[in-house]
């Protein structure tokens, strides 16, 4: 059974191809925006992966993991942004709140690896 | 005897001497009595010798005359008379002593009167000069010090209009900055995200086409080349995103390599085909601690001026090296240059020498002010119509 992986965003074209690219490797649970993440997030306690966008109507992705990491401690928490790295996202890097971020357009190569790594060591 | 006595020959031979004398002073006195001190001093002087010589002459001569008479009146005993006529003679001259003694007393004490009051008068007069002398001294000390405090106010009140000036700069720039770096970071979250759509669905065909088999060398190029415009466009966002960034943090990695790179990208636009750019990049990443966002405006600035004094051909050399624990940056160009008079005000903050309306002047002293944030340096070497060498130096 692949790896459940959760991802975030507004935008329904994202995710969309977030899953398409990704959907070889892992089980890409889609999310279209914060509160909704968070239900997924409590009825499936066995995702560790999580991807947020950072710019989101209502929640944003830092508040969004702030939740988040109470629902499922032990999740590793990435943010997707169009920005530039803010102050927001270096602090939340900074606390550990998120292992990294990632910058639109999105590498989906590199984000594949990092959740391969990501989960070896879980696994291990 | 008698045949050769003659009582006028003699009297006048007694006379001759001693009652001269005595009627000689006696005028002098009697006349000197006469002469107001105020007079003309040469006038009183001249009539004084003659008025002595004329009174002497006439008063020594009547005695003579009628002295000599009286005696020979009255006494007829011619012992008696030799007597008597010496006896007048001690007698004339008795009262000339005395008087002589009396007008000179009286002159000279008069003389020394006036000499030790000149004398007093003299030293007060002295004093006088001393004490305005030192009263001079000490206006002339205070207006020195009240000048020394009047160029120093100048001093002041100049530093203060220079720190309002570059204030003033500084909080154009900044608002500037700030509106700018919210429209670039809307506009880059707007870029990004359809970017995000064409870079995901090139990820996409490929590995479609990699299922299918239908991928060839000819669908690599096309992906390819869509690959390499999402990565121009997205360097280019991310040049602007970087160099509009508003954060006050100076601990912030800045790949100075890299943010030339981005600036280049971000003035390209500008770069004609008659202006050429050769980078002598370090081999090695030249990383220093600092503000990305205001490296990325401090170079900017610099190659902006550098290509807009390039009139119609020429070259911006950029060279990036490390030295003594600082990133060292020179960028020259094969522009106009800076006057010599104009050397020491192209950090000013409003100076410009161009147009109205094409330059604020607040280039280059945003550049000094943000550098000097940075305690680095940067120094300029131009020579009029051969170009201008830039050198920045930020330590590590």
């Amino acid at each position: 059974m692949k790896p459940n992986v959760l991802c975030v965003d507004d935008e329904p074209v994202n995710l969309i191809l977030f899953e398409a690219n990704l959907n070889k490797k892992f089980n890409i649970i889609t999310a279209h925006n914060a509160e909704c993440g968070l239900d997924v997030l409590a009825r499936n306690k066995d995702i560790r992966v999580i991807f947020s966008d950072m710019k989101m109507p209502g929640m944003n992705g830092i508040d969004f993991i702030a939740n988040a990491k109470n629902i499922s401690p032990q999740g590793n928490f990435y943010i997707m942004t169009g920005f530039e790295v803010t102050d927001e996202i270096q602090e939340a890097i900074d606390n550990k709140y998120i292992s990294m971020y990632f910058k639109k357009p999105l590498n989906y190569m590199a984000i594949s690896s990092e959740i391969e790594r990501v989960l070896g060591q879980i696994n291990t | 005897m008698n045949a050769q006595y003659d009582p006028l020959q003699h009297s006048f031979c007694l006379i001759s001497g001693a009652e001269l004398w005595t009627f000689g002073p006696l005028s002098i006195y009697l006349l000197n009595q006469k002469c107001p001190r105020d007079q003309n001093v040469i006038m009183s002087t001249f009539r004084f010798e003659y008025r002595i010589t004329f009174a002497y002459l006439i008063i020594g001569a009547l005695w003579i005359i009628f002295s000599d008479r009286a005696i020979d009146a009255f006494i007829g005993d011619k012992d008696l008379l030799t007597n008597a006529q010496t006896y007048k003679g001690w007698f004339y001259v008795l009262i000339t002593a005395v008087l002589f003694f009396l007008f000179l007393k009286k002159h000279l004490a008069q003389l020394r009167r006036t000499e030790s009051e000149l004398e007093k008068h003299r030293d007060k007069l002295q004093e006088l000069v001393m004490e305005k002398t030192k009263d001079l001294d000490q206006a002339v000390k205070d207006l020195y010090m009240k000048n020394e405090v009047i160029n120093r106010q100048n001093e002041e009140l100049r530093q203060a209009l220079k720190d309002l000036q570059d204030t003033q700069a500084q909080l154009i720039q900044s608002d500037k900055m700030a509106s700018l770096g919210v429209l670039t970071a809307g506009v880059a979250h707007e870029i990004n995200n359809p970017l995000n759509y064409i870079a995901g669905g090139v990820a996409g065909l490929r590995s479609v086409m990699q299922e299918c088999n239908t991928q060839n060398e000819r669908t690599d190029l096309f992906l390819d080349s869509i690959n390499q415009g999402i990565e121009r466009i997205s360097s280019i966002v991310s040049g602007l995103n970087n160099f509009s960034r508003n954060t006050d943090k100076y601990d912030e990695a800045c790949n100075i390599n890299e943010i030339l790179e981005h600036c280049l990208v971000i003035i390209d636009s500008q770069l004609t085909n008659s202006i050429s750019v050769a980078r002598n990049f370090s081999d090695k990443p030249l990383v220093i601690h600092g503000n990305v966002g205001q490296l990325h405006q401090v170079f900017i600035n610099v190659l902006l001026n550098a290509l807009q004094s390039i009139e119609n051909k020429g070259t911006i050399t950029i060279t990036t090296s490390a030295e003594n624990h600082a990133a060292v940056v020179k960028i020259g160009d094969t522009g106009s240059g800076i006057e010599e008079e104009n050397m020491s005000k192209i950090t000013d903050p409003f100076f410009t020498t161009k147009a109205p309306g094409e330059g604020t002047g607040l280039g280059l002293s945003i550049t000094y002010n943000i550098v000097k944030r940075h305690k680095g340096s940067i120094s300029f070497k131009s020579e009029p119509n051969t170009g201008t060498v830039v050198t920045i130096e930020l330590p590590v």
